[in-house]
């Protein structure tokens, strides 16, 4: 539509030489209404019987005109890209590498969905939830994902998209903007580091948090001790049992092995949906949890997943290396955003061979994880679903360290094996003896105690673990 | 190609008389826009879900109003209930609308 009105701009209707504009139209025009219109600037258009052709007049003509040079103006000044989507959902085509500055626009994208590679976090309940989305043919907005662009590099995207309707009314597919964040995305993670150091150094300078160790001083990420705080611990004759903010099963190593480690550790922000690892697939790094959350599931055929495990700061992701093994037996779900330390799996190897205190720390939680798939097995099939809720809601408790968390029906349905109106009945119940509240796949634990009563044994058995 | 905005009646069986408008405009043109936006308050003010309102670009489909006997955009006919009726302008003149849809107002 734009199209047309550009080119008939450049060539404005010329009123016919030998009568003038005004007189093309008094000609055109003669019932007394339409030209008392016209009279009153009410009127952007007059057609000519004699060509068959619409033509405007010069107050549309130049509001059209400026219209359009804004709309140009604000295309040219913002980074998206424009793209369109088949009614599967497939891309058709785009405006992309128009700066150039990343080439994850190009034609590899074309008849690949959000779901494909290059694109690549979304996980399945995320997809799910998008899809679900694009059947309602409802619009979305800022949904971030990774990529990966041509030189391999990964990369965030922000995508938002809108349906398109045909003539008859059907669907014909989705069209929107895309945009990259990727340096948002990075100087969201720096900050968080960053506040996150400073607030351990905050508590190393108050000296609170501190609790009876039985080592050296345990490392904490990535921190310069000060000499301040190791009079402290001196004179204490303590040392800090680790940051809340540090993973305990790095916070546990002697600090020389920790010092060690150090090196090959880097800090990452684990987003909710992401997927770490496929059963199957190769591992390629380790994640030590500092204050996220990562779910272990397994895969039936044929089935939802079944929650067989759950990873906080206490642990590891990716034990299968320690064991031998260099590919996963889990999917493991990040299921709270958060950071965490990751390693990749060739320096993990070498650092597991040769350190005794991270062998030993490792084999210690991987008993763990062990006992408690065992009982979560036991649990599953003969607790239940009430209890089995109060348990795994007091697990993520334990692990998030926080009594609020955001956690959907149909995941806790996943989590938990069973249907979501299991999951509704039996969040109602706790909500009514007023242990938990639950609006909108918000929890809020507002009772730990009656939640504990409330539970399986099961919890007791695997909470020391 | 006419762009379409119609709305079907919600489901009532009670027998309801549904206007039938026409709305030529030209394209996004100052009036055009107006008119729309004009049209689509009265609309929603006085005739709910009782209505069908097709717009036409004359941008696009000038044949199409000129064989609809219309020569100037914005242009809005009446195409039944009969008697038909048509008024030009950008709309703002609310009870003139009113009158040519041939929808009388509520006494305040």
């Amino acid at each position: 539509m734009k199209s047309n009105l550009l080119a008939r701009d450049r060539n404005p209707p010329r009123p016919d030489p030998g009568h003038g504009f005004e007189g093309r139209i008094l000609r055109l025009v003669k019932s007394v209404p339409e030209r008392r219109a016209i009279e009153s600037g009410q009127i952007d258009a007059v057609i000519d019987p004699a060509t068959g052709k619409a033509f405007l007049l010069p107050d549309a003509q130049q509001a059209l005109r400026e219209e359009q040079a804004r709309v140009r103006g604000l295309l040219a000044l913002s980074s998206d890209w424009f793209w369109e989507q088949d009614e599967h959902y497939r891309f058709v085509s785009h405006t992309g590498t128009a700066s150039g500055s990343s080439g994850i626009y190009d034609e590899s994208i074309i008849g690949k969905t959000l779901r494909d590679p290059p694109f690549g976090s979304m996980g399945e309940s995320d997809w799910q939830a998008h899809q679900r989305l694009l059947e309602w043919r409802a619009t979305f907005r800022d949904l971030e994902l990774r990529c990966t662009d041509r030189a391999g590099v990964m990369r965030w995207i922000s995508i938002s998209g809108e349906p398109i309707f045909g003539q008859q009314d059907q669907f014909t597919g989705y069209r929107g903007t895309m945009r990259d964040i990727t340096q948002r995305k990075q100087s969201e993670a720096l900050a968080q580091v960053s506040r996150e150091k400073l607030a351990e150094r905050t508590r190393a300078e108050q000296g609170v948090e501190r609790a009876p160790g039985n080592g050296a001083a345990r490392g904490i990420v990535s921190r310069k001790n000060s000499a301040e705080r190791r009079r402290q611990e001196r004179l204490l004759g303590k040392v800090a049992t680790g940051n809340p903010t540090a993973n305990r099963l790095l916070a546990a190593l002697p600090r020389k092995e920790y010092q060690g480690l150090r090196a090959g550790l880097e800090a990452v922000t684990l987003t909710y949906g992401q997927i770490l690892s496929e059963p199957g697939e190769p591992i390629t790094h380790v994640y030590f949890p500092i204050d996220c959350l990562v779910s272990l599931l397994t895969t039936v055929e044929g089935h939802q997943a079944l929650e067989v495990g759950l990873v906080g700061r206490e642990g590891m992701v990716g034990i299968s290396l320690a064991l031998g093994m260099d590919v996963s037996s889990v999917r493991a779900l990040v299921q709270g955003t958060g950071t965490a330390m990751r390693m990749n799996a060739a320096r993990f190897r070498k650092e597991f061979r040769k350190s005794v205190p991270l062998q030993r720390e490792l084999y210690r939680f991987i008993h763990a994880k062990l006992a408690q798939a065992r009982q979560t097995a036991a649990c599953n099939r003969f607790h239940r679903v009430e209890a089995r809720l109060a348990r795994w809601l007091l697990m993520t408790r334990d692990r998030v360290r926080s009594d609020q968390f955001l956690l959907t029906h149909a995941f806790l349905a996943d989590m938990l094996g069973v249907r979501r109106v299991g999951v509704s009945l039996a969040a109602g119940a706790l909500q009514r003896r007023k242990l938990i509240t639950y609006t909108r796949g918000k929890i809020g634990i507002l009772d730990r105690k009656g939640l504990e009563a409330a539970s399986c044994g099961c919890y007791e058995v695997i909470k020391d673990l | 190609m006419p762009r379409k905005k119609t709305k079907r009646e919600a489901s009532g069986r009670a027998v309801a008389t549904i206007v039938v408008m026409r709305l030529y405009i030209a394209n996004d043109a100052p009036n055009s826009v107006r008119a729309v936006a004009n049209l689509e308050a009265i609309c929603k003010e006085h005739l709910k879900d009782k209505f069908k309102l097709e717009i036409i670009d004359v941008l696009e489909t000038p044949l199409r109003a000129l064989a609809d006997g219309i020569l100037v955009t914005p242009s809005l006919t009446k195409v039944s209930p009969s008697p038909a009726a048509k008024i030009v302008g950008n709309l703002s003149d609310k009870r003139s609308v009113l009158h040519a849809l041939g929808i009388v107002e509520p006494v305040e």
